[in-house]
């Protein structure tokens, strides 16, 4: 019996598609089977983000509709034999075209096929963020160390707590850039887990080339060497059990006159 | 001997001075026709003093407040004593229920997020943090064991003397019965470290935030505690 997690937000543009896209093809890598579903009906970016936008037929309103079967709208992302799937969201349509009870039923029913099911939120604490959250059994907090991130953050863990069916949610700091945070210009790690008082599952450092690899359909993680697919690596291993101390950040190294400088302040 | 104590009860409307001022007893077992008719025949007595000031004793009967109006006004038009209060030994069910329920004190333990709302009849006691968007309101005080980040109404129901207390006192607003105070940097009583504040209203009318200290001298009736050593 797999496990269905929702990715919030309540804030746009903090990484919940990306954050989706490379825990799933995370998992898949450790060997477990899963399912995305989209469900940012009107606005889908997951399909493009994975690359499998030319791949669709089906959508997830088609399905809810009767229009076909689960298995016609599922895309299989070929660079994971059988571990990876996609059920896109329509783009012709708009969230009021489904409602929470049509969700919970659909993914009940996939639990058994698949390990995890992992629910892409839209922006927002409407429609579309009722519609996400009803199928879910647990649910994860992107927020990036930025005030109104946080704030907004906060709201939806708010409403993620009167949900009865939900577990207590967990964070995912996105977006980490160690410099500011260590000159004290953004929100420290501590800071914000103490603010938001929920258990942290992971921070994901700032990367440019998860830019780059999301233009390309080629989800970050799957480069071993980078510290943003490092940081979704540790966090897919948390969400299977296993106990990963958080990552430290790499400092930028001190250039001559700073290490002289640290040399002298030492005394 | 017996005269003496029937005269008392027999007398529909008695004034009487007391060292506040001069008191009228309305009987309350007489009619309320009959005690407007006796009542206008006694401030009329030119020998009563001017314009003195009076409390009206009600005793044990509830008055409507056409009715209290009414008394008043046979007081105002037939002698230039003012009415400054009245006395009544009896409270309707409704008005006891409602000071029963401000006196009570509510504890909510858990964070206040963004968006939600934690009311109170009585005092609140919240534990936990009130974030930045989240609020408190309570008829009687407010009293955070965490950091208040966020918005604090205290005296809802109109209680002046209500105060806002709290661990880590940061709000961005605070309200103690219809005063708000936006807690903008331009205001000079912020503290750097806002450890263990309170708030409350002035007599100016202006919120002042102090030291929780200070709090059982600015408001010694808060304390309920009897005894001790």
């Amino acid at each position: 019996m797999g496990e269905a997690i929702v990715i919030t937000s309540g804030k746009g543009g903090v990484g919940k598609t990306t954050t989706t896209a490379n825990l799933g093809t995370a998992l898949a890598l450790q060997g477990k089977k899963v399912c995305l579903i989209d469900t940012d009906i009107g606005l889908r970016n997951l399909d493009v983000i994975l690359g499998l936008e030319n791949r669709i037929i089906y959508d997830l309103i088609d399905v809810l509709e009767g229009r076909c079967k689960i298995h016609q709208a599922l895309v299989k992302d070929k660079r994971f034999e059988d571990k990876l799937f996609l059920l896109p969201a329509a783009q012709t349509a708009d969230k009021n075209d489904v409602n929470p009870e049509q969700m919970k039923e659909l993914i009940e029913g996939m639990k058994a096929e698949y390990d995890f099911i992992i629910i892409d939120c839209p922006a927002g604490i409407e429609q579309g963020y009722k519609n996400a959250v009803a199928g879910a059994d647990r649910a994860i907090v992107v927020t990036t160390p930025e005030i109104s991130a946080v704030r907004d953050a906060d709201r939806i863990i708010g409403l993620l707590e009167l949900e009865e069916n939900l577990e207590a949610p967990k964070l995912i700091i996105n977006r980490i850039r160690p410099h500011l945070m260590e000159a004290g210009d953004a929100l420290d790690v501590n800071e914000i887990t103490t603010h938001l008082s929920i258990d942290l599952l992971g921070i994901v450092p700032d990367d440019e080339r998860v830019i780059s690899s999301s233009n390309k359909g080629e989800p970050v993680v799957m480069d071993p060497s980078n510290p943003a697919a490092l940081g979704y690596r540790n966090i897919a291993r948390r969400l299977l059990g296993e106990s990963v101390p958080l990552m430290t950040m790499d400092k930028p190294k001190p250039g001559m006159f700073g290490k002289l400088k640290s040399i002298f302040s030492s005394k | 001997m017996k005269a003496q104590v029937t005269g008392f009860l027999k007398n529909i409307v008695n004034i009487k001075g007391t060292n506040k001022g001069l008191l009228i007893q309305l009987n309350d077992m007489a009619s309320y026709t009959e005690i407007l008719d006796e009542l206008k025949k006694k401030v009329s007595d030119p020998a009563l003093e001017g314009d003195a000031e009076v409390q009206i004793q009600l005793a044990k009967r509830v008055y409507s407040k056409g009715q209290l109006d009414e008394i008043k006004k046979v007081i105002h038009d037939n002698s230039k004593m003012k009415v400054i209060g009245t006395k009544c030994d009896v409270v309707t069910v409704e008005e006891c229920n409602r000071m029963i329920a401000e006196r009570q004190s509510e504890t909510y333990v858990g964070i206040v997020r963004s968006g939600q709302v934690v009311r109170a009849n009585g005092d609140l006691v919240v534990i936990g943090d009130v974030n930045q968007n989240g609020r408190i309101e309570a008829g009687g005080n407010v009293y955070v064991l965490g950091r208040l980040k966020g918005f604090a109404h205290a005296g809802a129901s109109g209680n002046k003397d209500a105060v806002i207390a709290a661990s880590w006192l940061e709000a961005t607003h605070l309200k103690i019965a219809d005063e708000l105070e936006t807690m903008t940097d331009e205001l000079d009583s912020l503290s750097e470290q806002p450890e263990m504040e309170c708030a409350y209203l002035h007599t100016s009318g202006k919120i002042i935030i102090d030291r929780l200290q200070e709090l059982r001298f600015l408001r010694p009736q808060i304390s309920t505690f009897k005894g001790g050593s």
